[in-house]
């Protein structure tokens, strides 16, 4: 039920989409590096470009923000054609991965920057500033030199003089990837919440899923220089469409067999039934995936799909335990259990101990 | 032998660094206390007196000389700067092989012998009827200084990260504006730096003033030179000193300067143009 509502959010939001991208492609020396793009961003959306390093995310955004030009396709920001307008008159920001301060000027002469360029008033401009570094509590750090902050500290002075010109879309290009675990966190909640409070587009590019979805109202995952799936972060964690989409995001039990009679036959013993699935026919090779934390080794019920199997390995990780059971010869499923209070040391499962996995017919995806 | 203490005095270092203290600098503490000579003797101190600064400032011809380096080495170095910055932000646009070319072969004047360097400027003005004078010198210094300030504005353009002019594009600069507003005042120690490592090498050149120069007036290195000829006079060392003295006032403006600017640049990387941790 959350799945749908979160799905219809950005569609009510806004009539224009902030950002789209028509056929957008970047051929770098021969080498394809963004491939035929076509991608709509709502306004007030946090919208997340996931993906390894190297599969086109960051050129995408230096395209939307203008420091690199299409070889094919368009880029349109609040509904109009922004294709081949230089970046300062782009309606857009950008957060950089280094940051980029400008180390001449203090926190106040970095942050006014941008509205100094639009010819604002001193009066409103340092009320204006003001404003945004009691945003960013950076109110009493105005006068310092960006040498002499903290990598929270200057990651927040980047954001604020992005933020502070109000662009139609904010473009975030790894931003936390420079800060230690602790402090990223942190700043992961800071971000999500200082994006609600302005309702400013964010386009976030990142390669770490976990930051993708604990934060994003929608995440598309590319490769290679394609969008592989683009959805809420429950759908493409819970419904992924491809192979690569579905061993990107956490970990699945992937296993490739062949459609017969409503299951795939994964090994000469073992049919698992799968729910229809458009453009397969009978006799074609199919994969399907499973998360581990949907299969049970114990407490089944009537609806869940059965398999005896053989414990391999077992491996405490402290909040949970991952077991490796086989369920047919050379064929392995890794389970993941919660260690719950009520659970003992002796309750874990040894290798070698005869179990039957458990999981619910819809939690099978057979992908593409 | 015992082998001494870590924490015992090395004394064999203590008396090097004294020795090359003193090889390099009792030279310059030599002309610095003749200069103040009351006799013309260079070599028994008699008495303090300042008769050859006396000498010097009513030396009308000498003082000319001086007037005439002070704008050579002043537009030299302007000269140089503008160029090699130009060079530097240029080259820092070329990532092809043709690019690591051009930035090598604008090291050459380096390794060049200033001699070399020398002829070839004499026989390209007199070839295109150029008069020479100080304007001749100018130019022959600025070609010489170019490559100083290239590579050491390249020094700092390398630790600039390209997302900062970007930064600047972004937030509504044109590339001009960018360059104006961001990438120079990033550069401003490296200016700083190269501006004065320039002044200082031509002020004090020799050879290109040499064979570049018109009769009168004549740079201070190749006046002193010329009077040296007809004996040595302890006013040479009066000049000496005050060279000194301008080049040390230099380094302090410098660093003045880059105090007002709010950098905690050491002097190292002043002369260096090297990146800020």
């Amino acid at each position: 039920m959350t799945a749908t509502t979160t799905a219809s959010k950005p569609l009510s939001r806004a009539g224009t989409p902030s950002v789209s991208l028509r056929g957008l492609t970047k051929v770098f020396g021969g080498t394809t590096v963004v491939d035929h793009l076509d991608l709509d961003v709502a306004g007030g959306e946090f919208f997340s470009l996931l993906g390894p390093s190297g599969c086109g995310k960051t050129t995408t955004l230096r395209m939307i923000a203008g420091f690199s030009d299409p070889t094919d396709g368009s880029v349109l920001v609040g509904g109009e054609d922004v294709t081949s307008t230089p970046p300062h008159k782009r309606d857009v920001n950008t957060v950089f991965q280094s940051y980029a301060l400008f180390e001449h000027l203090d926190v106040r002469g970095n942050v006014g920057f941008g509205l100094r360029r639009k010819g604002l008033d001193r009066r409103t401009l340092d009320r204006r500033v003001s404003e945004m570094l009691e945003l960013v509590e950076l109110a009493d750090k105005g006068r310092e030199k960006p040498s002499r902050l903290s990598g929270g500290q200057r990651q927040r002075v980047a954001l604020a003089r992005a933020l502070i010109n109000e662009p139609k879309v904010l473009l975030l290009d790894e931003p936390l990837a420079a800060l230690d675990l602790q402090l990223r966190h942190a700043m992961q909640a800071e971000l999500k919440a200082l994006q609600r409070e302005v309702g400013i587009t964010f386009l976030f590019v990142t390669h770490d899923q976990d930051e993708a979805l604990s934060m994003s109202d929608r995440v598309a995952i590319m490769n290679n220089g394609v969008l592989e799936q683009c959805g809420t972060p429950e759908d493409v964690y819970e419904r992924p469409t491809s192979v690569f989409a579905a061993g990107f995001i956490g970990t699945s039990n992937l296993m490739s067999g062949v459609w017969s009679h409503g299951s795939v036959v994964v090994a000469p013993s073992v049919a698992i039934p799968a729910p229809a699935h458009h453009g397969s026919a009978e006799g074609d090779t199919v994969s399907v995936a499973v998360r581990p934390e949907k299969i049970w080794l114990g407490d089944h019920t009537d609806e869940m799909f059965r398999l005896p199997g053989t414990i391999e390995a077992t491996t405490y990780h402290g909040a949970t335990t991952r077991y490796r059971v086989a369920i047919a010869p050379g064929l392995a499923l890794t389970v993941l259990e919660q260690n719950l209070p009520r659970m003992r040391a002796e309750d874990r499962w040894d290798p070698g101990d005869r179990v039957e996995v458990g999981w619910l017919p819809e939690h099978t995806v057979v992908l593409t | 032998m015992p082998r001494r203490s870590l924490e015992r005095r090395p004394r064999t270092a203590v008396a090097v660094t004294v020795l090359l203290f003193a090889w390099l600098y009792l030279p310059i503490l030599a002309v610095t206390l003749f200069s103040f000579n009351d006799k013309k003797s260079l070599s028994a101190f008699s008495g303090f007196s300042l008769r050859w600064y006396h000498d010097l400032a009513h030396d009308q011809a000498l003082l000319e000389s001086l007037v005439a380096s002070l704008q050579i080495a002043t537009l030299a170095t302007l000269g140089s700067l503008v160029l090699g910055t130009m060079l530097a932000l240029g080259l820092e646009r070329v990532r092809s092989r043709r690019g690591r070319v051009i930035g090598a072969v604008t090291l050459l004047p380096l390794v060049t012998p200033e001699i070399v360097t020398g002829v070839a400027a004499l026989l390209l003005f007199t070839g295109i009827g150029l008069k020479l004078s100080l304007t001749t010198v100018v130019l022959a210094e600025i070609t010489f200084s170019i490559a100083y300030v290239t590579v050491i504005v390249r020094g700092r353009l390398a630790g600039l990260s390209t997302e900062v002019e970007e930064a600047a594009r972004d937030l509504g600069c044109t590339p001009w504006q960018a360059l104006r507003l961001v990438t120079l005042p990033a550069l401003v120690p490296a200016l700083l730096g190269a501006g004065l490592l320039v002044f200082a090498l031509v002020f004090d050149d020799f050879v290109l003033a040499f064979f570049t120069t018109g009769v009168d007036p004549q740079p201070l290195p190749v006046r002193v030179y010329s009077s040296i000829r007809f004996g040595v006079s302890p006013a040479i060392n009066a000049i000496g000193t005050l060279m000194l003295l301008v080049s040390a006032l230099l380094i302090v403006a410098a660093l003045v300067l880059l105090r007002l600017f709010g950098r905690g640049t050491s002097s190292l990387e002043l002369i260096t143009g090297g990146e800020r941790r």
